[in-house]
């Protein structure tokens, strides 16, 4: 076969439509030429551009009630306004729906009990509901209301986050069996239960990790101290502890996805729908919390042992573990899935954007 | 929504959904939406009125549940309306004006980066995206379809009702103008 007659066919190729006997010229012609070998070449590089990028995981989330919810109010009456107002909504909640359930645990308690500290941060706005626990409190790192005193100029701030595709996006990258396993892969905490799950605690967000507060009597107030109820406030020391508790609880739900996730491991295909090891550190990773992204991950890789999802879940491991400057322990993952999946998609475009990682951890 | 739902056909879970049982439903938006969205996306070409057509597409594809013939593939269907869904959110509105709007990636989540920040890769990023989202609607698709849903030339053609030939040349079109972009930055 000829350079021409390997170009008339080089697409064809490349999709995989061409017969047996085509596609084995083909393979032979772009073996011995460099030049329509590069031109193939090219080809996957525009597939790998062809990426959409993924709204997140926080949008996942609420998508379904959302859905069920227009369904449902069709199904209760006549065709009633379902269009709503255009653009606004995913921009508002990919603002505020990305700190986890225990950020808005936090942000319950500062606002439930804030009123009476001037310094505490407002509400920022709904808490995101269903995001598996994360370890510990913590502002929203996307809560840019607040002044930072001092803060580094933008320019000098590390510029990893803006680097880092994002938990979707990443997935778009990486092309592992089919698409729809992919998706179904990236769905697995969030099938059966969670949905509704997730629905239930958008009413109420605070539920899981933050008790009610306990019946307490103003007797029991300092001296001196401002009236207080039950509803409004409580004395400082109280709020105190109320944090403390509240991290308590994120702590043990941490505990607990970690203990479930390592009661799964190996039985493949177990739902979990209290959480996800995988989406958790997804979650991590766009916080910048590589070592415990670095930890969900290895659970996320203990318990789906599939070959896609290992080839993928790998790759990301990898990926965490530049992002700590572990590089030999980051190659040796590599060389480990290079030996496990040959010509790894996953792993193609990672290493084509491991210089960029690495760089930027500098 | 239980396992067993997960582990039926699409043309099974639309037949009990199209007999009320919403698990059934959920079960069929949990297994198409990522793939809904991205052809709403490839509709659109911006994140925003991808998310009301995807929205949008399953409230339809539930409307018209009654009428679908379940000795007929589900995913086909389902992406015929998709794809009409995308089309017409843009033409709503501001659609195909914001291109790469600040809800697609992680500057939505992270907002407002300066451009100052913008390293070389987020630039080639950034600067393929654009190319993406610059596409005719009908190159985004094949593209989406093929390089990204992993569809063949014949489900392709399928789904967007062209010949299978047109196909290839749409995509190579595609390809050529995607390659034009990542090499107009470097």
């Amino acid at each position: 076969m000829d350079c021409r007659e390997t170009r008339m066919l080089l697409t064809a190729f490349h999709d995989g439509e061409l017969s047996d006997a085509d596609r084995v010229r083909v393979e032979e012609h772009l073996r011995d030429c460099r030049t329509c070998a590069a031109l193939r070449a090219d080809l996957a590089r525009a597939d790998q551009a062809a990426g959409v990028p993924d709204p997140g995981p926080a949008y996942w989330d609420r998508f379904n009630a959302r859905v069920m919810d227009r369904v449902e109010r069709e199904a209760d009456g006549p065709k009633v306004a379902v269009l709503r107002p255009k653009g606004g909504w995913m921009r508002q909640q990919l603002r505020y729906l990305v700190p986890a359930a225990a950020a808005a645990a936090l942000v319950v308690v500062v606002v439930r009990y804030g009123g009476m500290n001037p310094g505490a941060p407002a509400p920022t706005g709904p808490p995101a509901a269903s995001e598996p626990a994360a370890p510990e409190p913590a502002v929203p790192r996307n809560a840019k209301a607040e002044p930072e005193p001092g803060a580094m100029k933008k320019a000098e701030r590390p510029a990893v986050a803006r680097i880092a595709p994002p938990p979707g996006f990443a997935d778009e990258r990486f092309a592992a069996a089919t698409r729809e396993e992919r998706d179904r892969l990236a769905d697995r905490s969030l099938s059966a239960g969670k949905a509704d799950a997730s629905r239930e605690s958008a009413a109420a967000p605070a539920a899981p990790s933050v008790p009610s507060p306990p019946p307490m009597t103003l007797r029991g107030a300092p001296a001196g101290s401002p009236p207080v109820t039950a509803a409004d406030g409580m004395p400082s020391g109280m709020q105190t502890e109320r944090k403390k508790m509240a991290g308590a609880a994120a702590r043990m739900a941490e505990q607990q996805v970690a203990a479930k996730a390592k009661s799964d491991s190996g039985t493949v295909g177990v739902e979990d729908p209290s959480a996800s090891p995988c989406e958790l550190a997804r979650t991590l990773a766009d916080q910048e919390r590589f070592r415990k992204a670095e930890a969900a991950q290895r659970a996320c890789l203990a318990q789906d042992r599939s070959a896609p999802a290992q080839e993928k879940g790998l790759v990301f491991l990898a990926e965490l573990l530049d992002r700590q400057e572990r590089f030999a322990e980051a190659d040796a993952v590599i060389a480990d899935v290079d030996r496990r999946f040959p010509k790894s998609r996953p792993l193609d475009l990672y290493r084509q954007r491991r210089p960029e990682v690495r760089k930027h951890l500098e | 929504m239980g396992a067993d739902l997960e582990e039926e056909m699409d043309e099974r879970l639309a037949q009990l959904a199209a007999g009320g049982d919403r698990g059934a439903f959920e079960a069929l938006v949990t297994r198409h939406r990522r793939a809904v969205y991205r052809l709403c996306w490839s509709a659109s070409g911006n994140a925003a009125d991808a998310d009301d057509a995807a929205q949008e597409t399953f409230v339809r594809v539930y409307r018209s549940l009654p009428s679908y013939d379940p000795g007929r593939p589900f995913g086909p269907w389902l992406r015929k309306i998709a794809w009409n869904c995308g089309l017409s959110a843009r033409r709503d509105g501001t659609a195909g004006v914001s291109r790469v709007a600040e809800g697609d990636a992680p500057e939505a989540v992270d907002p407002a980066p300066g451009p100052e920040e913008a390293a070389a890769g987020s630039e080639e990023r950034r600067r393929v995206a654009d190319a993406m989202a610059d596409l005719p609607a009908e190159l985004r698709m094949v593209m989406v379809l093929r390089a990204v849903e992993g569809l063949s030339y014949a489900e392709i053609a399928l789904a967007a009702g062209i010949p299978a030939g047109t196909v290839m040349s749409r995509l190579s079109r595609a390809r050529s103008r995607l390659l034009a972009a990542l090499e107009g930055g470097s």
